[in-house]
């Protein structure tokens, strides 16, 4: 076992002193922050300027209401819309005058309101950029409560009776955890169960895959052979699984430093974004573990891939079948999210290769009895064994094979060799 | 009790035998040569002596004992596939192949900066392998291999891909190592490399083993008694006299085989005392590379 635990240290030495572990370990949880904080950050920032419109209202029934239902301020305290309402004659004159100084910025964009907005219900936007969906979304939904108020005030209704009449039902929801009722929306909970479930895709994706490629720079290196004088295949792959796994654990304890760093500091910056993001220790220990589990059975897999292939180009397309196998949970997992409690999550969440991602994802969602988590652990342990048995003797001989790749007859007599 | 004792092992590539019955045997402090044209099985023989690949068939004893994973501390194997790691440093990367044979961490260090020195690659020591030239490369591989001091080495085509210089380099290693008493097991397909270094041969073709022994004892088995003349003026005599088996005459260049026991003087006193010019009289010992080709030629031709 020394020299397993010489291996180890070596892959762990090599693969931490990297400039792509630091870059990935502190720049990684800064780009997906950067992708949860980043949105809200610029969109507060591009509403800075007051946005300039000429109104033309050829009914001259909407223009007069239109400070009053834009009357938004922005955060120094200046109007966020600033209208001026032009004659339709005259725009009708000078019409080119007008769209230029839309085209030289001048102008943001121009209102046209048809004659008959009351029965058409169309208007015309004119702008440099359509693209922003925001301000136009905002336009067409103030507006039409104008045109709505109008309309009924036309038919002999009250506007503010049928408001209240139509009044939509809201759901407060609730979960209940271990008789300790926690008001958390919807949304929270697949934000939160969708980030981890993400981290635990991405980090399987990332290290099957560190693996796969140290296996194949062994072969092309032609070192293989030299440390198989020293050592046997066995206890190389043990080493190169848990030194490589070892450097995503260290991986996974940096962020959950740094998260727990942001947490507390977002909790008072940014309340609502950081009860998205927060985990009990209890959630974080099984989240650790079945990225263990998660590791050791994909990872094993994409090992027995390298010692199948020869280079790089050849492994990736043979790696497809094992890279599915962890989409496929991915995706069924998704739908856990939704319902958690069915029979077929159950029994998903029991069989190797789907339990990671499905049994964390219902841990998260509903903590489902202990005896289903143990057995779970237990089928997986089960499993690992069966597919560690089988890659050691892919290994074994595969890694002493070069410049080709071996055909599925090939695999199965290895299975069988002595 | 020997170094190596292999009995009748066998190995099977689905039907392709590449290795049928090999036995030998090797006493501790010998210079082995596992000789053979490419693909007659060395590597794989070498491979099973170091369990990387195991026999069908047949049994291996190393230093009286079956094979144990300690025991691989005590060998070092120069594989014919070898390579080192790119990117590590050269003294992380001795110390690392050190501590793989059982060594401690400060021990491999020691030994690796010693080895580095004798080398000539001390100043390379913090320097990454993938900055190295290739010659500079097989020097550490050599050190890697016997760093540890094993009792037995085991070099599997150590002399291919190397240019002249590491070639004599590792050849005077090679003899240095085997005066400390160390057993070496080289395969190699290059004659005159094992010629000039071997004491024991063994030459094995198509998987089995065609002939093995002494070197020298089988260079006089195969001796042919020949003598190669260079002459002015007329020859013909010679193919007449009594003693002579056979002469391919060239001009002023002539092969001659003599009978079996005959001394070449013999006929070197012939020959001076008749009025034949010899420029040069060579009594020739059959070369090792000639009862290569005899044996396993033919089949190639």
């Amino acid at each position: 076992m020394r020299k397993v635990w010489k291996i180890i240290k070596r892959e762990f030495k090599t693969a931490v002193l990297t400039k792509g572990f630091i870059i990935g370990t502190v720049l990684g949880p800064i780009i997906i922050l950067g992708f949860i904080f980043g949105p809200a950050y610029f969109m507060s920032l591009s509403s800075d300027k007051p946005m300039t419109f000429r109104v033309v209202d050829y009914s001259g029934e909407i223009a007069p209401e239109m400070n009053k239902i834009f009357s938004d301020t922005l955060k120094n305290g200046q109007p966020r819309f600033i209208f001026s309402e032009i004659d339709p004659q005259e725009y009708e004159a000078r019409k080119k005058d007008f769209q230029k100084d839309v085209e030289e910025g001048g102008v943001d964009a121009i209102l046209v309101i048809p004659a008959d907005i009351m029965k058409s219900g169309q208007l015309t936007y004119v702008s440099k950029s359509i693209g922003n969906i925001d301000i136009i979304r905002l336009i067409r939904e103030r507006i039409s409560n104008i045109v709505n108020e109008k309309r009924l005030l036309a038919a002999g209704m009250d506007p503010s009776l049928i408001k209240e009449l139509t009044q939509r039902v809201k759901i407060n929801t609730v979960k209940l955890v271990k008789g300790k009722a926690e008001k958390r929306g919807f949304d929270q909970e697949f934000v939160t169960s969708f980030v981890f479930l993400m981290m635990l895709y991405m980090t399987i994706l990332m290290y099957g895959n560190s693996i796969l490629r140290s296996v194949i720079e062994e072969k092309t290196s032609r070192i293989i052979e030299v440390l198989l004088s020293s050592t046997d295949s066995f206890k190389l792959m043990l080493g190169k699984l848990l030194g490589v796994g070892s450097v995503g654990l260290v991986q996974y304890l940096i962020w959950a430093l740094m998260g727990g760093i942001v947490i507390l500091g977002a909790s008072s910056l940014a309340p609502a974004v950081s009860q998205f993001i927060s985990i009990s220790p209890i959630i974080f220990l099984y989240f650790i573990l079945f990225f263990i589990i998660g590791f050791f059975t994909f990872s094993t897999l994409y090992m027995a891939v390298g010692a199948m292939c020869s280079d790089m180009q050849d492994a990736q397309s043979l790696s497809a079948p094992v890279t599915f196998l962890i989409i496929i949970p991915f995706i069924v997992s998704m739908s856990i999210i939704k319902n958690p409690s069915t029979d077929m999550a159950f029994v998903l969440s029991l069989i190797p290769f789907f339990t990671p991602m499905t049994m964390f994802m219902r841990i998260i969602t509903v903590m489902p009895p202990f005896w289903q988590i143990a057995l779970s652990i237990f089928t997986n342990v089960l499993g690992i064994v069966v597919i560690m048995w089988g890659v050691a003797r892919i290994y074994r001989v595969g890694i002493l094979m070069y410049g080709k790749r071996a055909t599925l007859p090939e695999i199965v007599k290895w299975l069988r060799y002595r | 009790m020997e170094a190596i004792a292999v009995k009748g092992i066998t190995k099977y590539y689905d039907d392709f035998k590449a290795v049928d019955e090999i036995s030998f045997s090797i006493a501790p402090g010998t210079l082995f040569g596992l000789l053979g044209p490419n693909g007659a099985g060395k590597t794989t023989t070498m491979r099973m002596i170091m369990n990387i690949i195991v026999p069908d068939r047949g049994e291996i004893r190393i230093m009286g004992e079956k094979f144990r994973e300690s025991l691989k501390d005590r060998i070092g194997y120069l594989p014919e596939e070898r390579g080192l790691y790119p990117k590590m440093k050269l003294l992380d990367h001795l110390q690392f192949l050190g501590e793989m044979k059982s060594l401690s961490g400060a021990e491999a260090k020691r030994l690796a900066l010693q080895w580095l020195e004798r080398f000539n690659l001390g100043s390379w020591a913090h320097k990454k392998v993938q900055e190295l030239s290739k010659g500079m490369q097989q020097k550490v591989q050599f050190i890697g291999t016997i760093m540890h001091a094993p009792d037995l080495i085991i070099m599997d085509e150590p002399f291919s891909g190397l240019d002249p210089i590491n070639t004599k380099f590792l050849k005077d290693i090679l003899l240095e190592l085997k005066k400390e008493g160390k057993t070496i097991i080289l395969s190699t397909h290059l004659m005159d490399q094992a010629e000039k270094l071997c004491d024991e041969i063994c030459l094995i073709n198509r998987g089995k083993v065609v002939l093995k022994g002494p070197l020298q004892e089988i260079k006089r088995r195969y001796s042919h008694n020949a003598v190669l003349l260079e002459y002015r003026g007329d020859a013909a005599f010679i193919q007449d006299l009594p003693y002579v088996e056979s002469a391919d005459e060239y001009g002023n260049y002539m092969e001659i085989r003599l009978k079996d026991g005959v001394p070449p003087a013999k006929l070197f006193k012939e020959l001076a005392n008749s009025s034949l010019e010899v420029s040069r009289f060579e009594a020739s010992e059959t070369s090792l590379n000639d009862i290569f080709i005899e044996i396993v030629g033919g089949e190639h031709a």
